[in-house]
């Protein structure tokens, strides 16, 4: 995980993304939305923002274990319904 | 004049340099190493505990003794390795770890009671009380060299640079791997660690492709350059993080100098060799004791003889090709030692045993060297069976040369996220590679053969460059023939009665011995890196590159487990030291981050500000017109302000510009209070909560119009309140339509306060805006022109004074700013701003700590209102209600005079240990003629108690009373006026 694919920008170094937050599972209380974030091992979904770029939101899931990124796109479609 | 050497790397020019005091000659081309080497000079330093004589063992940076200073100081630079020091005419090189002379050490005189100096002294020994007695003493012995006085900085920028296949080393395996990637059209890049490349071509008895190993090195490199490759010798890759690389180059003779360059590869050839290893036994820390491999290569490099008469120790095949490039370089081999039984000895090195035996040379097999005999410098090894069956023997000689196996130099790709395996073969680890990207080849991968280093080497460049994109045609693998296999056999010490094992050195830079490990385990430091930590194995210059894999076989035979099963402690980067001078690079002083000014700053600094850096802004602190000290002109200015008016630059304040249709929904659910509330033409103090609940910025939300409206925010959170509001626009928010636009360079901002604000502000700005101005309430927002550019004036006040901030066009700017001096008032700084606040009981921002909720900040009453906001929902948690919580409060001395510093913590009287809180915030107020403070203390704790300061530290131990926060005004009658 040394690149992020920015669907902007396309392939950026890591250091001009910066990591917001894990994201909680959804649909729980607001305690364990903010404190009960999924730990996994071989799963982690996150926010991350192209700070030094076009300063796009991103939605990331990766494998925390080998740093491979699963999916990377726009936090925006999630809250399109 | 000596007759001139010739080697590899030699050219017949000489040139001079300085060891000790003493002149010394050497040929360009020499190390110091190779140079004091060839001029008789076997003691190059001591060891850094027992101070015991030592002399170079190695040829390369896993030199653990040799460390020497360059240059004088301030300008030194301590702990180079001998080996690794490329001499340039008039260095001037220093031995390390004695006092006063190499020679004449008193502090060497410690040795005689190093039977108390084991594993685990310092640590129990020198404990308090005790460590106050020892510590200047302790002070002058610790450590490796001195520390250099100043830096010539600034030292060179990184450079950072990509290609399709990066190669790191230049030996047989990375020439093959280099020239196979550049012929598929992949761009390359080759890194070696050494002047020149070739690696162990350059002294192996070798033949490729029907030639020389020279020639075909040649070769190699002459079509790389055509091939357009970039070959860099004197370059190291000193560490590997996931897809990056860094390299290290450091100009010949230029210790200290060295530039660092990252590279980002497509993918990455690692054929990094392999590091020859150390064996245990008596003594064999003095100087004489070489690695073989340094033996081979100080003759075939320098023409430099490490000894007259050698004994040579070895558990592998490799010895007897050895011996006999040794004896045909002039020097004599009294013995060659070999641990394994005659028996597992390949039939060719018992041929090559038999011709040395037949010349005098004593040949065993199923032997080990126990002890090396002499003083200050071997005269003898003392050798015997490794069975004990017959008694040991001495013979005389003025060098042994040890060779113990080779441990894969692994480091970057363990460090790149790379498993390493421990491959019995080769008696090593060795990485586990299932990565495509990343590729070890020869021995660095455990190949002991050129013939399957080279067709590894060339494979991996295929597999790199296919990765990286590039096919090319079938690559042939040249044809070769050199040293045979080794057969190793796993050997790590020799026998010895546990008395002696505290000579037995495994890591000689660390003096750490078999002792050492032994008394370590008995204390029940079980793991390797526990008895890392304990021992110091593996710590300082060289990394445990000659002795870690030792030490830890060794820690796996006194546990009675398997190497495998012990394994080593973490390979940390970087490979080899680092001044931090290259890793700072340009970034330094003026250059370490970008400053922000504002368009008033040049008007600033002409008169008389002085500056201070709040995050990247600068911003007057205070004007020298008004006193020395930022406290008296601080106290002169606030002053002024309360009488009569003055002027501050609030251009960095944050400001954030949110338009849309949907704007006012979207802040309300930003702010703890509403937004949409806010009439066009208003503006509303407003406080963001994270969505824990805790307090994340403060500030002032002006509406301009009925879809846009101007958020300000404090000066060092302008960005991350930009990324917060973005966040819940892409997130929550992304149906809804708002824009959101960082505005803050397009508005200067001149905050004018004081009674006389309104008066000087309208004389100013003139006629067109004299209506507005009388008619402006507290909170109201007006905008319009003055002179063709957008002004707009928000009267609100942070002073506690009549005030207004005009937000006028940077162009603006200074005309106005002088305007208002000219018209009476005069400037202030950060330091009578925080004064003013904290009169008036204004959040200054150390109350905004990341730890406080709205609630303790006496903000329950906007809580109350229950606005549905992010955090809003986490206040209502229990603990943040609790009575020991602190709340907000005002802090006065009960003396009326001594002072308090923010920081301190607050105790019931001077005799409770338990604070109730601590002061954020002090100041001495001119307004009431004392110290005031705010602090947050329990809530159990009531207004007008009195606390007691607890401040031993700064000794600023005093009482004060609780009042309220609001010292100065508390009806704000004034700003409201
Ligand atoms: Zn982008």
């Amino acid at each position: 995980m040394s690149r992020l694919i920015c669907p902007f920008c396309g392939p950026r170094e890591l250091r001009e993304f910066e990591f917001h937050k894990t994201l909680p599972n959804a649909g729980h209380t607001p305690f364990e939305q903010v404190y009960l974030r999924v730990d996994s091992l071989t799963l982690s979904v996150e926010h991350w923002q192209h700070i030094a770029g076009c300063r796009a939101w991103l939605h990331i899931e990766r494998n925390p274990s080998t740093g491979e990124v699963l999916v990377c796109r726009l936090a925006r479609s999630e809250g399109v319904s | 004049m000596t007759t001139r050497r010739k080697g590899a790397r030699l050219s017949p020019e000489t040139l001079g340099f300085t060891f000790d005091g003493r002149s010394y000659s050497a040929q360009v081309g020499d190390t110091a190493a190779s140079a004091l080497l060839a001029a008789g000079v076997r003691a190059m330093g001591r060891s850094v505990k027992y101070r015991r004589l030592r002399g170079v063992m190695t040829a390369g940076p896993e030199e653990p003794n040799a460390l020497l200073t360059v240059g004088a100081k301030p300008a030194n630079v301590p702990n180079v390795p001998a080996t690794q020091l490329k001499l340039r005419d008039g260095l001037v090189l220093e031995s390390q770890n004695r006092w006063p002379t190499l020679r004449f050490d008193l502090t060497a005189l410690l040795k005689l009671g190093s039977a108390y100096f084991g594993a685990g002294f310092y640590y129990k020994t020198f404990i308090w009380p005790k460590w106050r007695f020892w510590e200047g003493l302790i002070r002058r012995l610790a450590g490796l060299g001195a520390a250099p006085g100043r830096s010539d900085l600034p030292a060179p920028s990184y450079e950072h640079t990509h290609c399709d296949v990066l190669v790191a080393g230049a030996g047989a395996a990375g020439l093959a791997a280099a020239l196979a990637a550049a012929r598929t059209g992949a761009s390359v890049v080759l890194a070696e660690r050494e002047p020149s490349v070739g690696g162990e071509l350059e002294f192996e008895t070798a033949r490729v492709e029907g030639r020389s190993a020279g020639e075909w090195t040649c070769a190699a490199l002459g079509e790389l350059t055509r091939l357009g490759a970039r070959v860099l010798t004197d370059t190291t890759l000193v560490a590997g993080s996931t897809g990056e690389m860094v390299l290290h180059t450091e100009p010949a003779g230029m210790p200290g100098s060295a530039r660092l360059m990252k590279v980002r590869p497509q993918a990455l050839v690692l054929a990094t060799g392999a590091v020859e290893r150390f064996m245990a036994f008596v003594d064999n820390d003095r100087p004489g004791v070489f690695l073989l491999g340094a033996a081979e290569r100080y003759l075939a490099r320098y023409g430099v003889a490490v000894g007259q008469r050698i004994v040579l120790f070895a558990n592998h095949d490799r010895v007897y090709a050895a011996a006999a490039r040794l004896a045909a370089g002039g020097l004599q081999i009294v013995a060659i030692v070999d641990t394994r039984v005659s028996g597992a000895v390949d039939a060719q090195s018992r041929e090559i045993a038999a011709d040395f035996a037949a010349r005098g040379t004593l040949c065993l097999a199923g032997h080990a060297v126990f002890a090396a005999l002499g003083g200050d410098a071997v005269t003898g090894a003392l050798i015997g069976p490794t069975d004990g069956s017959a008694a040991a023997q001495t013979v005389r000689c003025d060098a042994i040369a040890v060779s113990g196996g080779w441990g894969p130099a692994i480091h970057a790709a363990v460090q790149e996220g790379g498993l390493k395996r421990y491959d019995e073969t080769v008696s090593a680890f060795v990485a586990h590679d299932a990565s495509q990207w990343r590729i070890t080849a020869g021995s660095a991968n455990g190949a002991m053969q050129l013939g399957v280093v080279l067709k590894q080497g060339v494979e991996a460049g295929v597999a790199a460059a296919k990765h990286a994109g590039h096919r090319g045609p079938l690559a042939a693998v040249p044809a070769a023939s050199g040293d045979p296999a080794p057969h190793l056999e796993a050997y790590w010490r020799a026998p010895a009665d546990e008395r002696q094992e505290k000579n037995q050195f495994v890591d000689p830079q660390n003096d750490v011995t078999v002792a050492d490990l032994r008394a370590t385990l008995a204390e029940g430091f079980i793991d390797i890196e526990h008895v890392k930590r304990y021992t110091a194995l593996g710590f300082g210059t060289d990394q445990a590159k000659l002795g870690g894999q030792l030490g830890a076989a060794i820690v796996a035979e006194l546990r009675g487990e398997t190497v495998p099963a012990v394994g080593t402690s973490r390979l940390r980067p970087p490979f080899h030291p680092v001044t931090l001078r290259s890793i700072a690079g340009h970034r330094f002083g003026a250059y370490l981050r970008p400053a922000r000014v504002t368009p008033l700053h040049d008007w600033h600094v002409a008169n008389g500000a002085v500056m201070e850096a709040m995050g990247l802004w600068m911003r007057p602190r205070f004007y020298l017109a008004n006193g020395g000290n930022p406290t008296d002109a601080g106290i002169v200015e606030a002053g002024r302000v309360r009488t009569k008016g003055g002027i501050v630059d609030g251009s960095t304040l944050g400001k954030i510009e949110v338009a849309g249709p949907d704007a006012a929904a979207f802040l309300d659910a930003m702010y703890l209070s509403k937004a949409s509330t806010i009439k066009v033409g208003r503006s509303k103090y407003m406080v963001n909560l994270r969505e824990d609940g805790i307090v994340l910025d403060d500030g002032i939300v002006l509406r301009m119009a009925e879809d846009r409206f101007l958020a300000t925010v404090s000066t060092g959170h302008a960005d991350h309140m930009l990324s917060h509001f973005e966040h819940y626009r892409e997130t929550e928010w992304s149906a809804a339509r708002i824009t959101l636009t960082d505005v803050t360079d397009a508005w200067a901002v001149i905050v004018v306060a004081g009674p006389e604000s309104r008066a000087v502000l309208t004389s100013v700005l003139g006629s067109p805006w004299h209506d507005a101005l009388a008619g402006l309430r507290h909170m109201d927002v007006t905008a319009g022109q003055h002179e063709g550019h957008d002004v707009t004036v928000l009267r609100a006040s942070f002073s506690g004074e009549l005030a207004f901030e005009l937000h006028c066009r940077p162009v603006l700017a200074v005309g106005l700013w002088e305007a208002l001096v000219g018209a009476g008032l005069a400037p202030y700084g950060l330091e009578a701003l925080d004064i003013l606040r904290l009169e008036k009981g204004y959040l200054v921002s150390s109350e905004m700590d990341g730890q406080t909720t709205p609630i303790d900040l006496g903000m329950g009453s906007l809580v109350a209102l229950g606005n549905p906001c992010v955090g809003r929902a986490l206040l209502d948690r229990p603990a943040f209600h609790e009575s020991h919580r602190g709340r907000l409060v005002g802090v006065r001395s009960t003396d009326g005079k001594s002072p308090f510093l923010g920081g301190a913590q607050l105790t019931q009287d001077a005799v409770s240990a338990v604070p109730v809180g601590y002061i954020t915030s002090s100041a001495y107020s001119p307004a009431l003629g004392e110290w005031i403070g705010l602090a947050l203390v329990a809530r159990a704790v009531p207004e007008g108690n009195m606390l007691y300061v607890r401040d031993p530290l700064r000794g600023g131990d005093t009482t004060v009373k609780v009042v309220s926060p609001v010292h100065y005004d508390p009806k704000s009658e004034r700003m409201k006026s």
